[in-house]
């Protein structure tokens, strides 16, 4: 179901799965591109979650997916509070799911408990979208600018995406995803991944490919881990 | 919490690596995957990897086998082949 939540800064739209009653997870979607490689896997995962009795909502963030907000006018603190307050609007125990640097925009939700897959700190994100940029062109034997002009103020181009300047202080700064969070936290990578994590899956990491894709085996199984890690904090 | 996976350091476990990050990025079957040769022609040839998998190639690369490869050192030569590319990475690999 198409929803919407209203923040600060105005409404955004928001999907919903699921029945109307028992547990309830809010999924924070990575940004930029890999939001477009992971849209589709996170629809099956709130489906496959809906299956196992699993309510989900899936929050657009202001200047990212369908807002209308341009993106380079989005700041790291107006998708927090943005993300908090759909978390706040959805229900009263809800449990969180982040996905990749999702894991970056749901710190200031009030959650019963956190789940995350592959999380990435904002640096990450950047050097990502930065080499994003470049290798292509190097590989060509071109050369690219990641500016596009010589105004000091003006956004950034990486990767086809205009990224304001204190977004990107911002991201380069954040130290969010390794802070204690306060809640339980289940975090998850794939097999190839050599970070810690509580459980390693294997699969290919979706975000890494240059085109969107999907894994309907993979959204079961993470399904079933959520499922089970959400009764195991309350439900 | 499941501790750091020890990382590969030998060229047959470097070249096992590689071969499983291409597969994984550009979405290759095991049957293509398990094709690639030291002559097999990459970047240019292989219709999969363009500009955009280049960079999901390299990071997957640094993850994978605990390296950073910096901007300047990515050309076209090092990606001409598949043996080109396990040979830019086995030097990077410590020893």
């Amino acid at each position: 179901m198409i929803d919407h939540y209203d923040w600060r800064g105005g409404r955004e739209a928001m999907l919903r799965f699921g029945p109307d009653a028992g547990p309830l997870a809010i999924i924070a979607m990575p940004l930029f591109d890999d939001a477009n490689r992971l849209r589709a896997f996170a629809v099956s995962l709130c489906r496959a979650l809906a299956a196992r009795g699993v309510a989900s909502a899936l929050p657009d963030l202001p200047g990212q997916g369908e807002s209308l907000l341009p993106t380079e006018d989005a700041r790291l603190d107006d998708w927090r509070a943005a993300f908090s307050a759909a978390a706040a609007q959805v229900g009263r125990n809800v449990h969180g799911v982040a996905l990749r640097s999702g894991a970056v925009v749901d710190v200031e939700a009030a959650l019963v408990s956190r789940w995350r897959l592959a999380p990435i700190a904002g640096a990450a994100v950047l050097a990502e979208l930065r080499r994003a940029t470049t290798t292509g062109a190097r590989a060509r034997g071109e050369t690219v600018a990641v500016k596009i002009d010589a105004d000091d103020d003006a956004p950034m181009l990486l990767a086809g995406n205009r990224i304001a300047l204190p977004l990107f202080g911002a991201l380069a700064d954040d130290d969010a995803v390794a802070v204690t969070v306060g809640v339980p936290l289940r975090t998850l990578r794939m097999a190839s991944d050599p970070l810690p994590a509580d459980r390693k899956v294997e699969g290919a990491p979706l975000w890494r490919r240059a085109e969107p894709g999907n894994d309907l085996a993979l959204a079961a199984l993470l399904a079933d881990d959520i499922a089970e890690w959400i009764t195991r904090c309350g439900g | 919490m499941t501790g750091r996976t020890v990382l590969p350091h030998d060229t047959s476990t470097v070249e096992a690596t590689v071969r499983g990050v291409l597969r994984d990025v550009l979405g290759l079957s095991d049957a293509r995957a398990a094709e690639l040769r030291g002559d097999t022609p990459l970047f240019g040839a292989m219709p999969e990897l363009d500009s955009m998998a280049v960079a999901g190639v390299l990071t997957e690369m640094e993850e994978r086998l605990g390296i950073l490869i910096d901007d300047d050192e990515v050309d076209g030569e090092m990606l001409e082949t598949f043996g080109a590319l396990v040979r830019f990475a086995t030097d990077k690999v410590p020893q």
